[in-house]
């Protein structure tokens, strides 16, 4: 029996393995597919825009994959981001706040919102499926209530707009933020033993209690984490499209949650990666670029991301089905 | 003392909602308005019921929004063919059932998690919708509206009938084997398999029937205006599970009651009106619905912290 | 009389494992018959292969003497054969009644749930078991006994002919053990056949009429029960002779107590006004039946249910201990009963399971230097003699005793002064069990203070210097010379000699 669990365990590794490499295969289908397609598509200036355009939701796939990790899950990403645009343009319009102080606040606020939701996690022990879908409605109803719905804020300063409209060494400026943190957050989940203890949390969370692991600190330090990044991807959000709303970031959970699970990160926790992640939001953002050079109509793009999550999901559980049932169904025992 | 069941504990905060409205602001109760109010929630309240079921065998479906987006626009389009009733509306629940079906497949039969699962149904059927329509609204026949009877009396039977339903069904799961075995399969999935449950039939079968009471409830909606809107049924799977979560379905399946949920749906469709009567600016609206679920969780984990 | 049903050469394999290769065992009805075998004989496989779980590769499968097809879980049940798991497999959220009848109730989908019928059906299957709760009760707030008394009146009520019972008593104290091979003679009594699987050779002596002995997939032995020794049986399950324990080494010199507990309380834990001491080098055995307190006190001093008054000192300084962090920075271990859930990581390597406490002190800055966690890896591999293909391999796919041996290890790793030591032999096979025993001694003498927790009374006084008995939270006896099994068992039940506090 333990045999059997060995040679299934060493299976899902390899497995996690071949995942990546599925996606690298993808994601070069995806650029020779479209080079042929569109005839502006493989350019340093679409590169640049492909960048610049995913740079909002891959810090937020980056930043939920700890989450995920520790088996967590996040629906509040988007409205927090939301309600940190909204923070941002009312301290910077309404009450004078320098656009760098501003931003700062920003991001604290974004902070204390995944506080609320590490703490109503780890310290009332609530699901965060439900938590999140609470605090999804309660920060995305705020922002609302702040705006009244309608209200927006526009004009921002070029000095500020630069963050997201300019180049900065030939990259879109804020690609170097996303590179940064991505950066930190490989180190942080692959080198440290704060990334380990995710997985142990997520593979078996009272196991890690009994080890004496800081499994509260954890979680809670996950949530804070997508908060702080929602904060940051406000503020680039806006200097990108150079104008704030309530309805900032709708939708961007789920997007940021479909690329760390393409990016082969268990929904159940404990396996994953953040290079995964990084080439799941790589293969959905030039997806969606490279279909909009093919002259395709832009809805194409969402049903090819749902139709490519099932079936990398799929090809990952068949693959693991047949490795770990198979041989006992077609090998007769002598 | 006993601590008060969920059912009971809802029905009292709905009273004093009630009842405080009742005394600053009468009109709300003002029957023409109360009528559309109710008959508006009447499909969610279909749907709900489908959450449910789905949310008992620890399961949940976020494709709900899509599919009934889906639903509303083929029986439009099926309607501007000029399809008799008849026809169109087996057509839609059947359509409503593959849906459902599929979703039940991938995450019964392949054993992919449903949460991805129906997530990735979501996007798809709402994108395929929105290239099929691409934001146009599609006109109705005007025979189809409110089943071809007088407004106030098609509210009437959209309502008695969402109720009928949730009644049926409430019964059925606590007094028919397959209700309990939804229970049962949410509860313990090895322990119904060694019962002689089969949690992947189960699990697939409940997900059949949340497809086809969604398509049930676009049917319901779809009556009740002379246009189908693309968009609609857009966060309609958060509404559902918000429901659910206030009315005491524990999203790690196997506990909680139909009613619960309806009387959670009540409640959740009782605040947005009440505000606006209440003189609140109505843009207060989601951030008190997401106040009340955080709040509904947060009771539940006090009270069954101290036995 | 024909057998019940019997099994003729069962083979099968897990891909290249073959789990059994030719098992052949007979149940004859009124029979108790006991099947033994080390972790990894092939034990869950044969139930699995007898309750449709698993078919198998070949081999011949006889119901009434006659030949019958391949069971599935359906067939095997509507055929009277019913498996008692060792963890309850039971509804949570649903009632006592409900769990016993679901599967008992005809199996169309839309047939109505009569309600009275199944309390009174559940009534008095209870009842003829001697059960005490109400039927109507749900049965997440059932103790762990009581969950395996709902599972065995659901087997009497579908009518089982063959009652399968997986290591039933593994976490039962003696007395609801007893209490439980009471219920077992009588479903044998009722011509039911039995067939018992247990690791406690006393269990078997006293109550299997028949054992049959599984090693490496094949059925060794089949004897009847009189006039076997258990030295016999341990050779067949293990194919070679086990060397005698070696007898108690000599307590330690007198020295101050490292540990000192005063009226410790814990209302949560239910430990009430409770007071010890144990010197270095001194294992101190805890007494007592399941939910006496013993693993609720480990948890108080653990920090995972922190005391709310009393004291704890530590070498006479008194220490808080809020948390499981708290208690490492103080040098307590604990290795916890609860192997698979608590204690490793399954699918965790068995490095990263090992060095999981030491954390902090491996890797400064939470940094994490491969090189030093290989290293200490390779220590405890080579020093506990763990048998794994690497330290990089999964925990979950090593055997029962090298994953107790991989928890044990990061414990060690703590350099603890107080180990905590909750049933450390539960579900491992006796090669392994040995080694444990005498790395438990060796620890004692190099001057780590151990405090045990066993429900197997032998090796609990085979060990101890020292043990305390624990009831209702309080320590009822104490002893400071190991005492006999019988003196144990009369305090932990609460009758024969005299209340004497330590």
């Amino acid at each position: 029996m333990s045999t059997a669990f060995h040679h299934r365990l060493a299976r899902i590794r390899a497995l996690v393995f071949r995942h990546e490499s599925l996606l690298l295969l993808i994601l070069l289908a995806e650029w020779i597919t479209f080079s042929f397609l569109g005839r502006r598509f493989a350019t340093w200036e679409n590169a640049a825009d492909i960048l610049r355009h995913s740079a909002e939701i891959g810090l937020l796939a980056v930043a939920l994959t700890p989450v995920i990790l520790t088996g967590g899950i996040d629906l509040s990403a988007g409205s927090l981001l939301g309600l940190c645009a909204v923070i941002f343009g009312k301290l910077w319009r309404d009450a004078g706040f320098p656009p760098t102080l501003a931003a700062v606040t920003a991001v604290a606020a974004g902070a204390v919102g995944g506080l609320l939701n590490g703490s109503l996690v780890t310290r009332l022990k609530l699901p965060p499926l439900i938590v999140t879908l609470g605090t999804f409605s309660l920060f995305r109803g705020i922002a609302e209530a702040l705006t009244r719905g309608t209200d927006t804020f526009t004009n921002f300063p070029n000095t500020f707009l630069f963050l997201g409209q300019e180049r900065l060494l030939g990259l879109p400026t804020q690609a170097w933020i996303f590179f940064l943190l991505a950066g930190t957050a490989w180190l942080l989940i692959h080198r440290t033993t704060a990334g380990r203890n995710c997985c142990s949390a997520g593979f078996n969370p009272e196991g890690a209690v009994y080890a004496g692991l800081p499994l509260s600190k954890i979680q809670t330090l996950a949530y804070v984490g997508v908060g702080t990044v929602a904060g940051i991807a406000a503020v680039i959000y806006t200097a990108r499209l150079g104008q704030a709303r309530a309805d900032a970031g709708s939708g961007y959970e789920l997007l940021a949650i479909t690329a760390v699970v393409l990016g082969g990160t268990s929904i159940f926790g404990g396996t994953g990666t953040i290079h995964g992640t990084l080439l799941g939001v790589a293969a959905l953002a030039v997806l969606n670029n490279g279909l909009v050079h093919a002259r395709q109509p832009r809805e194409t793009a969402g049903i090819l991301t749902g139709v490519l999550l099932l079936t990398a999901l799929t090809l990952t559980t068949l693959a693991y089905f047949r490795s770990s049932r198979k041989p006992s169904r077609t090998q007769p025992s002598p | 003392m006993k601590p008060l069941s969920r059912e009971a504990s809802l029905v009292m905060v709905l009273g004093v909602l009630l009842a405080v409205l009742g005394f600053a602001a009468p009109a709300f109760f003002s029957p023409q308005p109360l009528l559309s109010r109710l008959s508006m929630e009447a499909p969610c309240l279909v749907a709900t019921c489908g959450m449910v079921a789905v949310m008992l065998v620890r399961q949940i479906d976020i494709s709900v929004g899509s599919q009934f987006a889906l639903c509303s626009v083929l029986a439009g389009t099926l309607a501007s063919k000029n399809l008799p009733t008849s026809l169109l509306v087996p057509t839609v629940l059947l359509a409503g059932t593959v849906l459902g079906g599929f979703n039940g497949w991938l995450v019964a039969i392949l054993r992919l998690p449903s949460i991805v699962v129906t997530l990735a149904t979501m996007v798809i059927l709402r994108e395929t919708v929105r290239w099929h329509q691409q934001g146009a609204l599609l006109n109705l026949p005007a025979d189809l509206q409110w089943f071809g009877l007088s407004q106030s009396a098609g509210q009437w039977t959209l309502i008695a009938a969402a109720l009928l339903l949730t009644g049926i069904l409430a019964w059925a799961l606590q007094n028919l084997r397959a209700g309990r075995c939804l229970y049962a399969v949410g509860s313990d999935p090895e322990a119904a398999r060694l019962a002689g449950i089969s949690p992947s039939t189960t699990k697939a079968l409940t997900f059949l029937l949340c497809g086809l009471l969604t398509a049930a409830a676009a049917l319901m909606n779809l009556v009740q205006s002379p246009q189908v809107d693309p968009k609609s049924g857009t966060g309609l799977e958060l509404k559902t599970v918000a429901a659910a979560v206030v009315g005491g379905i524990a999203i790690s399946g196997g506990r909680g009651r139909l009613w619960g949920a309806a009387l959670g749906l009540l409640l959740l469709a009782t605040i947005s009106p009440a505000l606006t009567y209440l003189h609140v600016e109505a843009y207060w609206e989601k951030a008190v619905q997401g106040a009340v679920i955080l709040l509904a969780v947060i009771l539940d984990r006090k009270s069954s912290a101290t036995p | 009389m024909s057998a019940v049903l019997e099994l003729r050469s069962i083979t099968k394999s897990f891909g290249p494992v073959r789990a059994l290769r030719g098992v052949s065992i007979a149940l004859f009805p009124g029979q108790i018959h006991a099947l033994l075998g080390e972790n990894g004989a092939g034990k869950s496989t044969l139930i699995k292969v007898m309750t449709g779980a698993h078919q198998p590769d070949s081999g011949e499968l006889l119901l009434d003497g006659k030949p019958s097809q391949p069971l599935s879980p359906v067939s095997a049940r509507a055929k009277g054969i019913a498996c008692i798991y060792q963890q309850p497999a039971l509804f949570p959220d649903l009632s006592v009644a409900e769990n016993i009848c679901l599967a008992l109730e005809p199996h169309s989908a839309l047939s109505r749930v009569r309600w009275k019928n199944r309390l009174q059906t559940a009534t008095s299957l209870l009842r003829r078991i001697g059960a005490q709760f109400s039927p109507e009760t749900e049965v997440r707030a059932l103790s762990m006994p009581e969950q395996q008394l709902v599972e065995i009146a659901r087997a009497l009520g579908s009518g089982a002919r063959v009652v399968i019972m997986d290591e039933p008593t593994a976490s039962l104290p003696e007395q609801e053990a007893n209490r439980l091979l009471e219920i077992v003679r009588e479903l044998a009594s009722q011509g039911v056949a039995v067939l018992y699987i247990s690791h406690r050779l006393e269990e078997i002596a006293a109550i299997a009429s028949h054992v049959t002995v599984l090693r490496d997939g094949e059925s060794i032995a089949t004897l009847p029960m009189e006039g076997v020794t258990h030295d016999q049986l341990v050779e067949l399950m293990v194919g070679r002779k086990v060397a005698a324990s070696a007898p108690l080494p000599a307590p330690s010199t007198a020295s101050g107590p490292l540990l000192e507990l005063q009226n410790l309380t814990c209302t949560a834990a239910g430990i009430r006004n409770l007071s010890l001491q144990i010197r270095p080098g001194e294992i101190l055995g805890l007494g007592g039946l399941v939910g006496a307190g013993r693993t609720e006190l480990a948890r108080v001093l653990f920090g995972i249910t922190p005391a709310d008054s009393g004291s704890i000192l530590l070498e006479n300084h008194p220490v808080q201990i809020r948390s499981p962090r708290d208690a490492i920075g103080h040098g307590i271990a604990y290795l916890p009963e609860d192997r698979r859930r608590h204690g490793v990581i399954l699918p965790m390597p068995v490095e990263h399971n090992m060095t999981m406490a030491v954390q902090p002190r491996l890797f400064p800055w939470t940094w994490i230097r491969r090189n030093r966690e290989r290293s200490m890896a390779n220590q405890f591999i080579e020093s506990l003699a763990v048998k794994t293909s690497g330290p990089e391999a999964p925990v979950g796919s090593l055997s029962g005793g090298n994953q107790q041996k991989v928890a044990l290890a990061r414990w060690l790793a703590t350099r603890p002064r107080l180990l905590i030591l909750d049933e450390p032999t539960q579900g491992v096979d006796i090669g392994a069990k040995s080694e444990i025993h005498s790395l438990i001694r060796k620890l004692a003498s190099e001057g780590l203070a151990v405090l045990l927790i066993s429900s197997e009374l032998p090796e609990l006084l085979a060990l101890s210097h020292r043990v305390a008995v624990l009831r209702g939270g309080e320590i009822v006896r104490s002893f400071d010379a190991p005492p006999t099994p019988q003196q144990v068992l009369q305090a932990a039940l609460g009758y024969g000699e005299k209340r004497e506090v330590a």
